[in-house]
Formats: C-alpha cells, structure tokens, sequence
C-alpha cells in the first residue's frame, strides 16, 4: 500500500451546525486520530478504525464546504471538514481503502465498504454483484484492493451495473435447455448389459415438468410405495420400451406391472391441459374449429384413400407415443419457461414446487377473463395490412445479450462463412488522412448537418453495414482464421490455465485502459495522481505477458503470441501518451508557477 | 380512402390502395354488373379480401333499391374469423362515413360445436356428439315429452330463443362467431339457432364451402338463400377437390360392422314402437304412401345431415312400396350391408362403373335402383319416427344409406373402386369400397345455376383457363393479375444439390436415401442458425416427415437445430397441432425463434398463414405430387382426360404447383413482408419460379 497514514488539516465538528473544532487529522490504517491546534477544547478523538461503519462526503462542485462524514457502529458519526476537496478526496479514498480491508477482515466475502453517500441497499447491490460476476470480483480485487484504482473510481465506469432498474432487466431467469430430455444418454461400463443414467435435478425438474403423469406418480409413490432409484429405473425402463417403438411389447409390460403403465400410457394431464388451452389459442390459427366445421369429413365420407392422406397404424393407441409429440410438448415448456425457483438439489422438494406452482396457475387460469379481448386483439393484429396505413406502434423488448462474447464468437462463423472476400476489400479501403483532412471532413459534415438538418439515420446504413461487418469479422478474427472447423475456437485450443489467463488479461487491460484514457486530459491534481497509478499498473502487466508467452507448449507460442499482440500494443500506446504528455508537462510546468500540475 | 368506379362510390378502410386492388375491383364491378360469374387472381399478400369485401359492400350501399347479399366461402373456420375481423374494420368505418344508412348485418356461420354455449353440450369430444348432444335436449318430441315431465332435461338457452319467438334478432353489426357466442351468453338465447334464423335477414354471411357445395349440408343451411346474392369462394384453388369429396363415399369394413350394429339396434326399436305405439309406424307407413318423406315443415332442430344427392336429382315422387313398411326396409339394408360385405372380401383390385355395380347389387341382393335411390329419404324418415336422438350413433348406417342413394342416382362421373390394402403399405389388409366422384363440376353446378354472381378467386388460379373446364362454366371475366412489387421482397430459391454435391429429391426411389435425409437436415443447420424469427419447412407426406425426424434425431443433427430454435411439429391430431402453431407464434412474437415441420398437403398448408416474422423462410423438402399410383387418382385422371381433353401429365403437374405455391404463397402478407423461399428438389425446375 502506498502509504500507511494520512496527516491533514481539518475542523471536526459533533454536528453539521457545530462551527468546528480546527486541528489535525491523522488517519493510520487502525485509528483515526484527531488533535486540536488549541490543546484546551475538548475536540480530541481517538476512535478505533473496527467501529467505523461508512462513510459519506460532499461532493465538489456541491456549495458545501468539504466534508467527511464517519459513521460509527452506534450510528454516531464524526464529521470533518477539510481545507479543500483534494485533501477530502484523498483521506476519503484511504478511508475506503482501511474499510474495505477491515471487511476482508472479518470474513465477509470479498466485500467493501463503499465510501460515497451510499445507502445499506446500494452496498448491498455491489456485494451481490461481485459475487455473482467472478470475473468482476478478480477485477476488483485486482484493483480496487492493491490501490491501483480507488472504489468509487471502480464502480463509476459500470454505473449500469449499479443501476437497480436495468439491474433487474439484466437478471434473467434461467430457461430449460433446449436439448431434449431424450437425449440423456445412458453410460455403459463395456462389460455388462447394464446401463446408467445420471440424473440431475435439472433434469429431474424438466422431466416433472414435461411429462405431469410422472410428476404425480413421483408425488404420491417416494418414498411411500418405493424407493427414488426404483421410481427412477422404471422410468427408464419405459422410455427404454417407448425407444424400441414395439407397441405390443409396451402393452404387455404394462399389463404385467400397473406401475410401469403409468409411464407407458399416454399422459391423461397432458390431454386435459390442452382442452383447456385450446381454448385461448389464436381464432386465426385454430384447427380444431375447422375440424367441428367440415362435414366432408365425416367419417366414411369424402374420398378415403387418393393417395394425398396418410395411413397410421392405429393399434394399441394407448401405448404409443411419437417422437413429434415428444418434440411438440419439449418445446412447449421451453417456451413457458422455468416457474420454480428453487435450489435443485432435493428431488422431493423440486416435485413439490412444481406441484405449488401448477395449482397456482391454475387458480389463476380460472380467474382470467380477458383472455378473449386478447384473442380479438391478436386477430386484427392479423388481419390488418400494414403497410397500407400508419405505422403501429408494437411492444418492444430491449435486447439484453448476456454476454457479449458468446454473441460475437457466434455472429463470426457466421460472418466469416458468408462474406469471406468481403474482409479483404476492407483492409484495403484503410488509408491514412491527415488531422486537416479529418477536420475538414467534421467540419464539412457539421456545416450540411447545418444546412439540411439531421435525417433520420445519422450514419447512412451502408456505412453502418460495413462497419459493424468488418468489427463482426475482426472481433476474433484469429480464432477462426486457424480453427480447423468454425465452431473451434483457437482459444478453445490452448490450454485452459493459459486461455484462462489470457482472457483475465484482456479484461483487466481494458479495465486499466479504460480508466486511463478517460483520465486525458489531466486537470486536476487528483487525475495526475490516478494517472500515474494507472501507469505503473500497466507497467507491471509486462512481465506478466511475456510470462504466459513462456510457459506454452512452443508449438503454440506463436498464436498466443499473436493474441497478446494487440494487448501489448494498446499498452504501448498508452504509456507513449503517458510519456509524452509527461514531457509537455515538466517544459510547460513553467507557465504555471502555482505548482498546479 | 374514398374513391370512385364508375358509378359506385368505393369506401377502403386504409389510408393507401395498391395498383393491383384497385384493377381487380375493376374487373369485379364488370362482372357483378354483368350479373355473370368470375375467375379473379391475385398473389398472395396483396389484400384480395378486403377490395372484395369493400367493393362489394360499397356496390350494394350505391344500389339501395336492389340490395345484394354477399355470401362469403373459406376453406376454414380461422379463415372466416379473419374474413369477419376484416369486415369489422371496414364496417366502421363505412358507419363513420355514411353514418347509419352504411348499417349492415354480418354474420359468420358455423356448426353446433363451435357455436353452442350450452356446458353441458360443449363437454363432448367431436362435432357429431355435440350435434347429438344437442338433439337430445332440442328435438321436438324430447320437448313435447319435457311440456309433460319437467324431469326431462332441455336446453336453456333454446327455450329463451324459442319463447322470444320473433323478438329473436341479431341487431346491426358485424358478428364473428365469438362474438355469437357472447351476444347469446348474454341475452340467454342459443347462438346457433339465431345464426340459422339469421342467415336469411343478413347482408353478408360467411360460412364454409360445404354450407354451399355438399348437398348434405347445403340442403339444409342454404336452402333459402336469394338468388340476387353474389356468391365468393376465397382461397379456391383446391375447389374441385371440395366439390369431389362433397359427393364421394368410402366404405370400410368397420362401417359395415358398424352399420350391423345399428340396424340391429332399429330393428329393437321397432319392436318396441309395435308394443308400445304402433300408430306410429302405421301412420309413417300412411305418409309414405301419399308422397315423399316429410319435408320443410320439420321443426328446425329436428333436422339431421340432408340428402347427399344434388337437389335437382332428387325424384319428388313416392317411397316405392317394397321399402314402405319399416321391416321391409330394414331386411333391404340388410341384404345391402350383406352385398357389401361380400364385395370387400375382395383380394384384387376392382373398378367398376355405378351402372354395373347397381346391376350387380339388383342380381345379387335383389334391390332395384329406385329402391337404393330411396335409402337416405327412408332411413331419415324411419328414425324421425323411432324419435332417435343420438344421432352420433348411426353415422355408420348413414354412411350406407348416402352411398346407396348416390349409387342410384348417377351414372356417370363417378367410379367404384375395390381396394383389399392400401398400395403402399400391402401387408396390412384394410379393404375399402369407395364411390369416388371424379367430375368436379357436378357439385358446384346448382350453384352456379342458382346465383347471379360467383366469384371465385385465390392467389393461385394458374392456368387460369383449366378452372372453366374442370368446373364446367362460363365466366364472364377472367383474370389473372401480378403482383407490382416496389422492392425485392421475396427471394424464391431452387435447391438441386446438396453441400457435398449430391442431387437431392423426394422421388420415390431417392428419398430414403441417407445421402439426401443428411443434405435435407445440413441445409437446415445452416438455415436456423442464419435467419431470425420463423421457418415453416413443408414435406410431401407424414410417413416421410416422420422418417425424416427420427433419422435426424438419430444423428444428432435435430438436436443442433434446437440449439438454434424451437422445433414444433405437425401431427395427424388437430388439437396437438393447433396448440403446437399456437406455441409457434409464440415463440416468434418472443424473439426465441422457430422452426415448423409441416406437411404440403396438410392442414396446416392449407389454411395458417405464416406472414411477416411467423415466417421468414420457408423451405419446401420436395415436390409435394400426388400418390400418382393411386387407384382413384389414375381412375379420374381417366375421367378427365375423356370428357375434358385434359392431360394427365398436365393435371399432375398443375396440382403439384398448386400445392407448392400454396404453401410458399404462406409467408407473404403484405408488400411490406418480405421472406425467403427455397425449393429444395433436383426436379423442382424453372417452371415453379415462373408463378412468382
């Protein structure tokens, strides 16, 4: 840690009214330590850092004089009022520093004590953000923790993040999977016949979910009538059955063992859900209105067999079930989504939510009665022909990509596979132009926005087109220009410490990076000084780099090596700026003889 | 908009009109004017409904002294809601500008299960028990029995309708049968009955086909109609199989134990009437000597399924005297279900001409033709006077009965087929006796006759000159119009080879190959994970779709396409697949992504639209031709080419792109709808472009 203690000038006062007690505050990682310049007041405090709870403070700019406000664990506080805000600043940040440690401390998780007027509710937010987001929380860490940036400075750059009301859009509910239950295949030891699945209450929760009659069963037979693993072997036994596709067989079996038949008859709960919901299907789509309307297919009547309709076997009905129902019914409740929210490790207590959770939509079901008003409105959404009239305004939903890498790698192997040639023409249309001829450009572009006004698209869309082409093609170009197939990564390639590594480092460059560059242009002595801790967090990113290059296996050291490329080279480009915006200072340092760098 | 044609004054409920909509309301002012029929095409998504509906209403609003009647035709229940939503939009805003003198009555027609409100009805699983289910508590004598016993059940909501008696109307509006539903709800009166009643009073009816074209139900519901009406069948590409299957009969062995089954049943019932209340029997006996079957003056819910001959067919003269008396008619059915039963216990193929097959049946079982002529006016009289009410029970010697009279009353224009197995599964023996119609125009032609104006018009009518000839009618107009498109919103593609370059196709001995269910299933990959929102994929039969799903579920490749999209399925039961489509736009509307496996020539393909993001892609897996070994298809195929010179080769091919355009005109709606369309056969060639 930079430094161990703080010594400043400042009045304390007991309330915001109290005109101050003048003196010196000394701050050391343990205690705060107040002396006033007259030894006779009474202003003189020696609290423990432990009992310090927060922290507020003014903010510059605010007309209030520079105050420091420490709340104590008796919800007393000691207010400080400094000479100026940078004094403030700087003891404020040493405050967080000490707070956050002490919270490390204790044993919470990693966690700090934010050191802006922050509320339980905001402290607690960013908690429970770094703790879901590890990626976040090694970056905090990282940082925050070994000085480099200060707390608020952090959070600042992620304040969507901090913000609850897109914070609740962010969280999304984890679905279904998409892949089918059926796909759960079973593991073989090679040796016997014998097989073995392994059941996860996820998948445990997607089965109740997709097949109610076993959701029942599971319900009233555990523990009372048998054992989970008996309930779950005979599960499989009749998907084993259902496989096969030997109705008959399926029949005897169930004839043999009532139990087995509740899995092999077709799902009864199934058959009366969808009466009631075909109830409030779309008018425009509904079939089975059709079906009660044509009397040329009466039984028997019409031509039967004209080789347009097709034959099904239609025995033993009861038993057979077809992989399209499967299929149907899947994505049916993919799509409904997941109604419980609960820990799945318990089978029983998985069953019984989702037990909890059917009954309470099917009171709601019972009391809704706006479901025709919804019917008519979706059949004139359909009917109208919309070019032909205004625009309608439709619902939106704002697109929330969850992360964003994964978007990107997909979007790839699509751009690359369809416009391959399209990333040559681009590299050459790269030219240099000089800072007139840019500025010329502005200025030429301002002055038509002046005249004709701002159309509606500001960039013209092919340029958008081209643009977000050539970034779609590039993101990771790399990784798809060597992998064999398009959906191997070279990332995916190396080995997965290293990956791990490399991709810790993008983040946190970025992170440094991005602090750094927004701290151009230098204005106040506080910017000077993050900067400077900035560069030397940088510096030190160096030898790590070249640490990784070293310890890959060589047949790969050069596509790490290509990786790291363009890491080093933001780099570089950074500390040049550092260096010469450091040079301008120390000859120009003349012309501001008040030592205000 | 307003604007004027001719003389008429047209109200369009939108603010823009295509070039197109404005032609074609052109072409059908002349026709109307002319009082003579018409053949219309347009393209899909190019708003053909609504210029007919506003022209037409606009036409007769100008015309007040000599108001037409629309009748409006779908294929499809969901059809006729959106006809309806439709003219509910241009409704109001006709009143908005013309204020109540624009007033019109609108109503959509459709049967008992999808218009009763009754619970205890509803319950019951298919059309023909809700229809039981309502005669039960309905038919005369079950009312006359509850005046007596008021332990009897009746239904509610028929004796509010009944008991308003002539106070029973339909105010004003624009009704679809939701909204049917709810007024009888609410006013306590049988929606179904006031639609019936309705039907004579209203301006526009929209109903199915069948309310029209097949006598059976045509005989009851349209009998009434005016003759100053213009007649519209929308989407009527697929017309003269509507007009075939109206007037075509199968017959299988379970009908015939079916048939068995309820004759025995009768045959207690008369017993029991002979104890109990012969006058009965005796007085019907009388009846049926002085004329025909009672007619016309049956109370309205005691009507069953009509005669399935045409109405000008029909003989108006007496039962002849061998099938008066009750018993003698049964022993006839019988000897007939007898005759039957022997002819399917065939083990060859045999086709024979109803004029030999009724001489057969006269050596054999000794029923002469008048007699068979008779069967369905006798069975229909007979159980009128047993007071059966489960109607739902006696389809089978219903179906016996219709085959009967059709056999007696044309000679020509149809066949009888023997068939022991179906040609493509021969190992499973299902014998059937079909009567198949093969002249389309024979249904259609007492409406043509009997209406001022019939339009008929779809998005695919091509080779417009062959509709006058399988219909057998002489339009006065007859066009065809493109669509003017102001950019490039379709982009058909023809897919021959697969990635590996091997020829893809559905003929029958390619399509099984594993080289082609890969092909198939890697050009799918590829297109989920490209194109956003909806893909309808179409094959040309369920045994296929099945195959093919199963082999992609095996390799694995199903399982990469859901990592992409939803997968939803057409299967053979109506509710699962409604729900499946309805999921389907679900996921669409939610941004999820889905993919539909369809069947070209299903139900699915007939009637959904899949516009805008319901469908961005839609790839056809094959040419979707007709089972051309068929027995039926090869026998009318025959027909066709003897009576109306027309090739067979040319009828296939026609019916093939007929349903492929049906199925890819799906994801078009509007010019500002645009999607992506992909052929993928190695036979599918220029000439499926060419009608886009």
């Amino acid at each position: 840690m930079a430094s161990r203690h703080v010594t400043k000038r400042a009045k304390y006062k007991t309330t915001i009214k109290d005109p101050g007690t003048p003196g010196t505050l000394r701050l050391t990682l343990e205690k705060i330590l107040f002396v006033p310049h007259n030894p006779k007041s009474a202003g003189k405090l020696d609290v423990e850092f432990r009992f310090i709870k927060g922290q507020k403070h003014t903010k510059e700019g605010s007309n209030k004089p520079p105050w420091l406000n420490l709340t104590n664990n008796q919800n007393g506080s000691f207010i400080f009022e400094f000479e100026n805000y940078s004094d403030l600043q700087y003891c404020r940040d040493f405050v967080g520093k000490v707070l956050a440690k002490s919270g490390e401390v204790s044993e919470k998780p990693t966690v700090t004590y934010p050191d802006e007027q922050l509320s339980a509710a905001e402290m607690e937010l960013r908690i429970k953000l770094l703790q879901e987001d590890s990626e976040l929380q090694k970056l905090h860490k990282q940082f925050v923790l070994s000085d480099v940036l200060t707390e608020a400075e952090f959070w600042a750059t992620r304040k969507k993040l901090l913000d609850t009301e897109a914070n609740k859009k962010t969280k999304q509910r984890l679905g279904f999977k998409s892949a089918m239950i059926s796909d759960i295949r079973p593991s073989t030891d090679g040796r016997t016949n014998k097989v073995t699945f392994n059941l996860t209450p996820e998948i445990i929760l997607q089965i109740f979910a997709e097949k109610p009659a076993v959701h029942r069963a599971f319900l009233s037979y555990v523990p009372n009538k048998m054992s989970e693993k008996v309930f779950w072997t005979k599960y499989f036994r009749a998907e084993y059955l259902h496989s096969t596709k030997n109705s008959i067989a399926a029949a005897a079996e169930a004839a043999e063992d009532e139990e087995l038949a509740v899995f092999l008859k077709l799902d009864d709960i199934l058959a009366s859900e969808a009466r009631w919901k075909i109830r409030r299907v779309d008018p425009t789509l509904d079939m089975e209105a059709d079906e009660g309307d044509d009397y040329t297919h009466l039984p028997d009547h019409g031509i039967f067999r004209d080789g347009s309709k097709d034959m099904t076997e239609s025995q033993n009905e009861l038993y057979r079930r077809t992989l399209s129902q499967d299929i149907n019914r899947h994505a049916a409740v993919v799509l409904e989504g997941r109604a419980v929210d609960v820990d799945l490790d318990d089978t029983r207590a998985v069953a019984e939510a989702l037990a909890w959770s059917k009954q309470e939509s099917s009171t709601k079901r019972e009391s809704d009665g706006d479901t025709n008003q919804e019917r008519l409105a979706r059949v004139s959404r359909m009917t109208e022909i919309e070019d032909l009239q205004g625009p309608n305004n439709l619902p939106s939903a704002p697109l929330c990509i969850k992360d964003p890498r994964d978007y990107f790698d997909s979007q790839q192997a699509n751009a690359l596979r369809t416009s391959g040639d399209a990333l040559g023409r681009t590299e050459q249309i790269k030219c240099s132009l000089s800072t007139q001829e840019v500025y010329g450009s502005l200025r030429q572009s301002i002055s038509v926005i002046k005249a004709m006004g701002l159309k509606d698209p500001i960039v013209k869309p092919e340029v958008a087109h081209q643009v977000f082409d050539a970034l779609t093609n590039s993101i990771s170009t790399t990784k798809y220009h060597i992998g064999k197939n398009p959906h191997e990564s070279v990332l995916d390639r190396l080995p997965k410490k290293t990956k791990d590594e490399l991709l810790h480092h993008w983040t946190s460059i970025l992170e440094l990076l991005k602090h750094f560059w927004a701290s151009y242009p230098i204005t106040t002595s506080y910017l000077y000084t993050k900067v400077n801790r900035l560069k030397d967090a940088i510096s030190n990113i160096y030898p790590q780099l070249e640490e990784i290059k070293g310890s890959v296996p060589s047949e790969l050291r050069h596509q790490v090596s290509l990786l790291v490329h363009p890491m080093l080279q933001a780099l570089d480009a950074a500390i040049q700026h550092y260096e010469a915006d450091m040079q301008k200072r120390s000859t120009g340092s003349v012309d501001k003889p008040n030592g205000y760098v | 908009m307003k604007f004027q044609i001719e003389d008429v004054t047209v109200y369009f409920p939108y603010d823009h009109i295509y070039p197109e909509q404005y032609s074609y309301m052109i072409e059908l002012k002349r026709a109307l004017d002319a009082k003579g029929h018409c053949l219309l095409e347009m393209p899909t998504g190019t708003g053909k409904t609504i210029a007919l509906l506003s022209l037409i209403t606009s036409y007769s609003l100008s015309k007040p002294q000599s108001p037409i009647k629309l009748i409006y035709c779908t294929r499809t229940v969901h059809e006729m809601e959106k006809t309806l939503a439709e003219l509910k939009l241009l409704h109001n805003y006709q009143i908005k500008h013309l204020g109540p003198q624009a007033r019109i009555l609108a109503i959509g027609l459709s049967s008992r299960k999808n218009l009763c409100v009754n619970p205890t009805v509803l319950a019951a699983e298919n059309r023909d028990s809700v229809d039981a289910g309502c005669r039960k508590l309905t038919a005369s004598w079950v009312r006359a029995m509850a005046a007596e016993n008021p332990n009897v059940p009746t239904c509610q909501f028929f004796e509010n309708y009944e008991k308003a008696a002539s106070a029973a109307v339909l105010p004003p509006g624009v009704y679809t049968l939701q909204d049917l539903r709810a007024f009888g709800k609410e006013k306590g009166w049988c929606p179904y009955f006031l639609a019936r009643h309705m039907v004579q009073f209203a301006n526009v009816v929209v109903y199915s086909y069948q309310y029209l074209l097949d006598p059976k139900v045509a005989g009851i519901i349209s009998k009434e109609m005016q003759k100053e009406s213009v007649v519209i069948f929308d989407e009527a590409h697929n017309i003269d199989n509507v007009c075939i299957e109206a007037l075509s009969v199968s017959v299988r062995r379970q009908t015939l134990e079916g048939a068995t089954r309820n004759l025995n049943r009768i045959s207690h019932e008369i017993d029991r009437f002979k104890a109990t209340d012969a006058s009965r029997l005796r007085a019907e006996y009388n009846r049926l000597v002085e004329g025909l079957a009672l007619r016309g003056n049956l109370p309205i819910t005691d009507n069953w399924l009509s005669n399935p001959a045409l109405p000008d067919d029909i003989l108006k003269e007496a039962v002849p005297g061998n099938i008066r008396r009750a018993e003698h008619f049964l022993h006839v059915l019988r000897r007939l279900v007898q005759y039957l039963r022997g002819r399917l216990e065939t083990e060859n193929v045999e086709k024979e001409s109803p004029v030999g097959f009724v001489a057969s049946i006269s050596s054999h079982a000794g029923i002469d033709q008048k007699a068979l002529k008779f069967c369905y006016d006798r069975l229909h009289s007979l159980m009128l006077t047993l007071e059966i009410t489960d109607t739902d029970e006696f389809l089978h010697i219903q179906t016996i009965c219709d085959f009967a009279t059709l056999v007696g009353t044309y000679g020509r224009g149809f066949s009888i087929i023997i068939e022991p197995f179906d040609e493509r599964m021969p190992h499973i023996p299902d014998p059937v006796l079909q009567l198949s119609c093969h002249d389309a125009s024979l249904a259609i032609k007492p409406v043509f006759d009997r209406f001022q104006s019939v339009v008929i018009t779809s998005g695919t009518l091509s080779p417009i000159d062959l509709y006058p000839r399988l219909l057998n009618f002489h339009p006065v107009v007859s066009r065809s119009f493109t669509m003017s498109l102001t950019r490039d919103c379709i982009c058909p593609m023809v897919l021959t080879r697969g990635s590996d370059q091997l020829p893809v196709s559905t003929k029958f001995d390619m399509r099984s190959d594993p080289g082609v269910v890969r092909n198939y299933g890697k050009l799918l990959l590829e297109m989920v994970s490209v194109v956003p929102d909806g893909i309808v994929c179409f094959f040309v039969s369920y045994s296929y779709m099945d195959g093919i799903i199963n082999t992609w579920n095996d390799t694995g490749i199903l399982k990469e396409i859901m990592q992409h999209k939803l997968v939803f399925i057409e299967t053979q039961d109506v509710v699962e697949t409604t729900l499946a489509l309805d999921n389907y736009r679900r996921a669409c509307d939610c941004g999820r992504g889905a993919v539909f496996f369809s069947v070209a020539r299903g139900k699915v393909a007939e009637g959904i639209d899949f516009d805008r993001h319901y469908g961005r892609l839609v790839i056809m897996f094959g040419v979707p031709f007709q089972y051309t070994l068929s027995k039926i298809l090869m026998a009318r195929l025959e027909y066709l080419r003897d009576t109306f010179q027309i090739k067979e080769g040319d009828f296939l091919t026609f019916d093939a792109l007929r349903q492929a355009a049906q199925c890819v005109g799906r994801v078009i709606r509007s010019k500002a709808d645009y999607g992506m369309m992909i052929f993928a056969d190695k036979s599918a060639g220029r000439e499926s472009l060419a009608s886009f």
